[in-house]
Order: structure tokens, then sequence, then C-alpha cells
């Protein structure tokens, strides 16, 4: 069904313990959509992203991947349909690459190990993928031996090798010394601009207006805000979003 | 008063050299069977079977906190009557030390694997890698790998704490060099010589830890 969108959140309700991080968050994604959510720190952004990776239990509510049930409240149990979980792929802050396998292993280990693909053409495919974001030369060498730029824009790497359907970044260049973030922010737009569907969490205003085609504003457990960046950046039609936006953007002055 | 004879111990080079494989000899086989028996133990552990977790984690303690002397004693009284024949010096002695080199890898690796970060399960889950090729392909290695500084003091402690054999009449180097500093009456010299010796094997591997462990550290920095 064409007009079933990518992903559907509905009535989203997660909390730790006695802190409720979500209070029935709605929003929904299409497939040319790159969702770039802001907001406040501790207002569940990278929550949103590890639930919709299937990292998370949820309290209540339900998403749907293409009109399919992917995550639901099934009595007391989060219910997680492990073929559309297959379909998402994230990136995280630190890279968390394995440490004790060289770059080109990195790549390879899920499609081999879990999805049968053969160590040759999962070797031809992440050499494709090294060449494509000029990292072919690291190929062998370890983690460790590399700078975060590259460590991050392997990471991505790692991340298409399994040809997701939908891409989760989490601040991905938080951890980043700010001289290496164009580099993977490089990255990015060119998976933008091919088409990849994403959604992003970061707190650089400046990328965010770059890439979104979506930003959403959560905060207090809903989304606040949502729509084109030109809107929810310059010209924010409620109160609170106008708030968060000046005082983001006058921190940067 | 006798004066200091650096010279004694050289003329019994033959025994110490036998004494000195008898010990290198125990040490190896107690580390080998030590860290299989650590490993599981570690794993016994993680039990979520209370019985078998309660079990090992008496084991490690009662191991961990008395003195191994006493463990040896244990063992060489407890054993044959346990089994209902004389097992031998040998085997009881390798009994004894892989019990206790179990117990102090164990908590080597019960560390280690705490040690793996949360994120890397995260990593794995996001990516599908999940049951046993999480465990042998991510887990596993990473553990091992983390491992191998701590298990290598381990080594160099299991190789000093192995002199306590000669208390139970094993030949080994400690017991070798106070026989003949007995008959000689020459201790100062021959305990010397015997610290001598222990020292030279104990120390390059002290060395090779610090060189390892800074090798793995920069592997593991990411």
């Amino acid at each position: 069904m064409a007009q079933d969108k990518l992903l559907k959140i509905h009535n989203l309700h997660k909390s730790y313990g006695d802190l409720e991080i979500f209070k029935g968050l709605t929003l929904s994604m299409d497939r040319g959509d790159r969702l770039v959510i802001i907001g406040p720190s501790g207002g569940g952004k990278s929550t949103l992203l590890r639930i919709v990776m299937g990292l998370e239990d949820i309290v209540g509510g339900d998403i749907y991947m293409d009109g399919k049930p992917y995550i639901l409240r099934d009595g007391a149990k989060t219910k997680i349909d492990r073929k559309l979980q297959a379909r998402v792929g994230m990136v995280f802050q630190h890279y968390t690459l394995f440490p004790h396998l060289d770059i080109l292993r990195n790549l390879t280990l899920a499609p081999v190990k879990t999805r049968g693909m053969s160590r040759a053409e999962a070797e031809e495919k992440a050499m494709g993928l090294l060449t494509r974001f000029g990292l072919d030369a690291k190929a062998h060498a370890y983690p460790s031996q590399l700078s975060g730029g590259q460590k991050q824009r392997v990471a991505i790497a790692r991340a298409l090798m399994l040809d997701p359907d939908l891409l989760l970044f989490d601040e991905v260049t938080s951890a980043l010394d700010p001289e290496l973030v164009a580099e993977v922010e490089a990255v990015m737009m060119e998976l933008a601009e091919a088409g990849m569907p994403m959604m992003i969490v970061t707190h650089d205003m400046h990328f965010a207006r770059n890439i979104a085609s979506r930003v959403v504003f959560a905060a207090g457990g809903v989304v606040v805000e949502d729509g084109p960046p030109e809107q929810v950046l310059d010209a924010p039609q409620v109160a609170r979003t106008r708030e968060f936006v000046e005082r983001v953007f006058a921190k940067k002055r | 008063m006798m004066h200091f004879d650096p010279m004694v111990p050289f003329k019994y080079w033959d025994a110490l050299l036998i004494g000195l494989w008898m010990s290198l000899r125990l040490t190896l086989i107690c580390l080998a069977l030590g860290i299989a028996l650590g490993f599981l133990t570690s794993q016994a552990r993680r039990s979520r079977f209370m019985p078998l977790r309660a079990l090992a984690t008496f084991y490690v303690e009662l191991f961990r906190g008395t003195p191994v002397l006493i463990q040896l004693f244990w063992i060489f009284y407890c054993l044959p009557l346990l089994l209902g024949f004389e097992p031998g010096n040998f085997a009881s002695a390798v009994v004894a030390l892989t019990l206790y080199a179990g117990a102090i890898t164990s908590e080597t690796f019960r560390a280690s694997l705490k040690s793996i970060p949360r994120e890397q399960y995260d990593t794995c889950r996001a990516l599908g890698i999940t049951g046993m090729s999480l465990a042998l392909w991510v887990v596993l290695p990473q553990a091992l790998l983390r491992a191998i500084p701590t298990l290598l003091s381990n080594a160099v402690a299991l190789f000093k704490e192995s002199a306590l054999i000669s208390a139970v009449g094993m030949a080994d180097l400690m017991f070798i060099g106070s026989s003949i500093s007995n008959r000689t009456g020459r201790p100062v010299e021959m305990l010397t010589a015997i610290a001598v010796i222990y020292f030279a094997v104990a120390f390059p591997l002290t060395r090779i830890v610090g060189r390892v462990e800074a090798r793995i550290l920069r592997r593991l920095a990411v």
C-alpha cells in the first residue's frame, strides 16, 4: 500500500520508574522524510530513537512500519517484530565499533553471521562502501588506529551493510572534535541526497537546517511542533518552540 | 660463624634445575586447567540457576579467602578419604593448585566480562547479532582480550605460590633448595639462590604483562 507511512508512532508512553519520558507522543514519517528531532536535553530524543530501534521497552502505544505492527504493548510485555526491526539501522554517539576486529570485519560480521551472506559477497560490498566514504585504505586497520570522524563514518558504513529502510542517527557528531564534524555530516548529506530515510537527533542547528526535510520539536513528552525547517527553526508557530529556538540560537552567537 | 660463600649453590645446580622443572611443570599444568575452570566458574556465577550460582560463589570465596598452604593440606588429607585411594602427591598438588588458580582466574574473567561496555550489546542488537553469534564473535573475544594482562599476573602469582607444595613434600625448587640448605648448613646462600631463580623466571613475565597490557589497552581504546 503506497499510502502507508514508513513509520507511524501512535500514542507512545514511556517512563523510567516515576520519570515519564513520553506521554502519548504521536509522530509519523514518509519514505522521503529526513526527520530532525530537537528539544530540551533530557526530553527523551535519544530514547525515542532507541525505542524505534527496538532497544527499549515501552509502557503504552504502538508503532507501525509500512502499516504493519512493529512495536506494540501487549499486556505486560513489549512486543517487537524482529523482521521489521531488521529493516532499521542505527548509528550511535560513541561509534561502538568492535575493537577486536579490523574495519573490514567490523562491516562484514553482521551480514555474514546473521544474514547468511557469503564472506566474499560481504567483503565486496564492504569495500564498495569504504571506497565511497574514502576509507578503503583503512580496511585492514583496527578501530583504535582511526580518528573519531573516520570511526563514525565506518559505523555508518556498517549500518548500511544491512540495507536499512530507515537509518537512525543518535547525536553522531557530539563526541567528535569540531574539525572532524564536517566529514561525518558530508557523508550524511550524501545519503540524504541518495534518498535514505533518516531520523536524526542533533544539537547542531545549522546542520539540522541543511539536512532536514522536517523538524520535530519534542518537549514535555509530546510533539510540540512539526514542520519544515523554515517554519520550526525560523518562524515557529508555537510559543514553546520559539522560546527554545531563540535560546539555542542565542547561545551560538 | 661461617662467612658468606656465594659459590655454594652452584655445586648443586643440577638438583636445583630438576626442582625448577617440577615447579614450572606444575605451574603450567595448573594454569591451563585453572583458566578453563575459572572461565566456567565465571559463567556459573552469572547463571540464572540459583544453586549453581551459590556453589560457584562459595567455591571462589573459600579459595580466595583462605591460605593456600591450608588448602594444600586439605586436599592432601581429604582427597584420599574422598576417593578411597591415594592419588599420589603430584596429582594432589595439581588438584590443589588448580582449584586455587580457578578461583583467582574466575574473578579475572568476571571483571573482564563486566568491562565490556553496554553500548556493544546495543550495537549488536541494532545489527541483529544476538544469542550464540553475540557470545561467540563479540563477547568472548573481547573478554579474553581484556583478561590477558591479568591472567599473566595470575600466572606469576601461581608460580610463586607453587613454592608452598614443598610443605607437603613435593620435590619442587623450594623443597630441593631447602633440603640442600639443611644438609649443608648454608641457609642464607641457598635461600638467596632460590629467590634469585624464582625472580629470574617471574621478572621477565611481569615485564611482559606490562607490555601486553599497553598493547591491548591501545587496541581497546575506541
